[in-house]
């Protein structure tokens, strides 16, 4: 599939009734690539991901997974290509056991042929999962319960992740160890939209990034560009908030 | 009290309790997994009892009646899953979706309850037992039938627990029932499951109308009684808790053998009622339950 993004969006627009979030948001991931969402909270960064996903239909515009037009696709036949997103704050099934998740996570015909071998690799990732297999999901402290929602993910067979704020209120330790695991994943050529509120974590992890503000791209930024932390914080917050 | 005396009290509260928690299962499964409460589940029963009639008894095809049965589940199943298409698929995501489907329901439950006395008449029937004769259980002789109803629900109950529990299908509907979003987001049809739930609950159903049906008398509102009940016990045995629904259900099937032993038929009901009404203000959210669905 050489030539062809892993996704695009083109010009995408949708909401909740009838006000757009996103107000023509275009961007592209390329095969392999580890791309950023970064923006202000409420400025459609979620509404991106589950318009990508089908969980939030698209109002106008168009979506593409390697190559094949999705933007009308509901969110099994997304999850049936390999388009994976990893929900926010996913508090997954409360009354179901962390092994039986990650078992039933592995849906589709594609996923379940490998479902061993998946589940291996979850558990290779994060031991702690695997020392807690028979807990209840809803037993879990907010790191299980993050390492469960990419394990879950991962469990989907992903030929690409959707990440939405997977750091959100983790211990910096607790970071690094996702960082780690998130880059691992990455390697092994799975591409990345990750979106984040953590901007040293965003910028550790990637090799490009989109600006949203106001459901719109503002800006983007490659890697080793002349734009830094520094100024990404000023822009957003109006003062940098580490001292140079 | 004599032995035989407490023997025949437990008896008859087991298999009251047994019909209870097969009536109640699946009232409960479709309240945990579509979050609606479904008023047409006791016309269910009904229609379930009448459909093995039609196919058994000599008065209709007069064939076997365990083709009566057959006939009655397959029947039923598909009676669910239309019912699901029609009246409950089309308000999905609605924000007062419980309160339509209380009227969509209600509405079932009038158009079968209707359709089934235009279709089979006013006239009395009832299902021959699935086991003729007598049988002992507790020292205490009763109907052979009674005797399969107190074996038969624990394993029809035990089937259910075991496809929830183990088959990809069944813990997608507790997916679906716990976080809807989060099952799309693994592939899992929600809608699909949704349909299976309601056939599921639907043979429920059926299967306690029939084995109710060579007891009482069948008329079109076999079920409404018990649909009272059933409502009872799944919101005592506390929401959300299929397991919760089903003890609730034979500890009310044995608390109501109790009352009726030592109180008697006229006041039973509303002692009853009193004391569920006691224990809902001690514990809000039932006997099993947890505060959240």
């Amino acid at each position: 599939m050489n030539g062809v993004d892993a996704l695009t969006v083109r010009d995408l627009r949708s909401g909740y009734g009838s006000y757009d979030i996103l107000q023509g948001v275009s961007l592209r991931v390329g095969q392999g690539e580890r791309v950023g969402v970064f923006g202000p909270n409420g400025h459609g960064k979620t509404t991106l991901l589950n318009t990508i996903s089908g969980i939030v239909r698209a109002g106008a515009g168009a979506i593409s997974f390697m190559g094949k037009d999705i933007t009308r696709a509901d969110a099994a036949t997304i999850v049936e290509r390999g388009l994976i997103h990893v929900p926010q704050a996913n508090l997954l099934f409360p009354a179901m056991e962390i092994q039986e998740t990650l078992e039933l996570a592995a849906y589709t015909r594609r996923a379940r042929e490998q479902r061993g071998a998946s589940l291996e690799r979850v558990y290779g990732l994060f031991p702690r999962l695997k020392e807690r297999r028979t807990q209840l999901c809803r037993t879990l402290s907010g790191g299980e319960r993050q390492m469960l929602a990419i394990g879950v993910g991962l469990m989907c067979r992903p030929n690409m992740l959707l990440l939405d704020e997977p750091t959100l209120g983790l211990s910096p330790k607790l970071k690094d160890e996702l960082a780690a695991a998130i880059d691992s994943i990455s390697r092994s050529g799975v591409p990345l939209l990750l979106v984040e509120q953590d901007i040293s974590f965003i910028l550790s992890l990637v090799d490009r990034m989109y600006l949203i503000d106001h459901g719109e791209v503002a800006q983007e930024i490659v890697r080793g560009s002349e734009i830094d932390h520094q100024e990404i914080m000023r822009m957003y917050f109006g003062t940098a908030q580490v001292a140079r | 009290m004599s032995a035989d005396a407490f023997s025949a009290m437990l008896v008859s509260g087991l298999v009251l309790g047994s019909l209870y928690a097969m009536m109640a299962s699946g009232l409960s499964l479709v309240w945990t997994t579509l979050g609606i409460f479904n008023f047409a589940h006791g016309v269910f029963m009904a229609l379930g009892a009448y459909i093995a009639w039609s196919v058994s008894d000599a008065a209709g095809l007069g064939l076997w009646l365990g083709a009566g049965i057959a006939v009655s589940v397959a029947a039923m199943a598909g009676v669910g899953i239309l019912v699901e298409r029609l009246v409950i698929r089309p308000f999905y995501g609605e924000r007062d979706m419980l309160l339509i489907t209380v009227m969509a329901t209600l509405a079932v439950m009038m158009f079968l309850e209707k359709g089934i006395q235009l279709v089979w008449g006013p006239r009395l029937k009832q299902l021959r037992p699935i086991v003729e004769g007598k049988a002992s259980i507790l020292g205490i002789t009763i109907s052979a039938h009674e005797v399969l109803i107190v074996f038969l629900t624990p394993a029809v109950l035990f089937c259910l627990w075991a496809f929830l529990r183990w088959t990809r299908a069944g813990r997608g509907i507790r997916a679906v029932g716990q976080n809807p979003d989060a099952a799309r987001l693994i592939g899992i049809r929600v809608s699909t499951m949704f349909a299976l739930t309601f056939a599921l609950s639907a043979v429920l159903a059926g299967l306690t109308g029939i084995l109710l049906g060579s007891i009482r008398l069948m008329t079109p509102t076999l079920g409404s009684e018990p649909l009272m009940k059933a409502f009872i016990i799944v919101i005592v045995g506390g929401l959300g808790s299929v397991g919760g629904t089903v003890a609730a259900a034979y500890l009310i099937g044995l608390a109501e053998a109790v009352l009726l032993t030592f109180v008697g038929m006229y006041w039973s009901p509303s002692i009853l009622f009193i004391g569920l009404v006691a224990l809902l203000l001690v514990r809000p959210e039932g006997l099993f339950g947890r505060s959240a669905r």
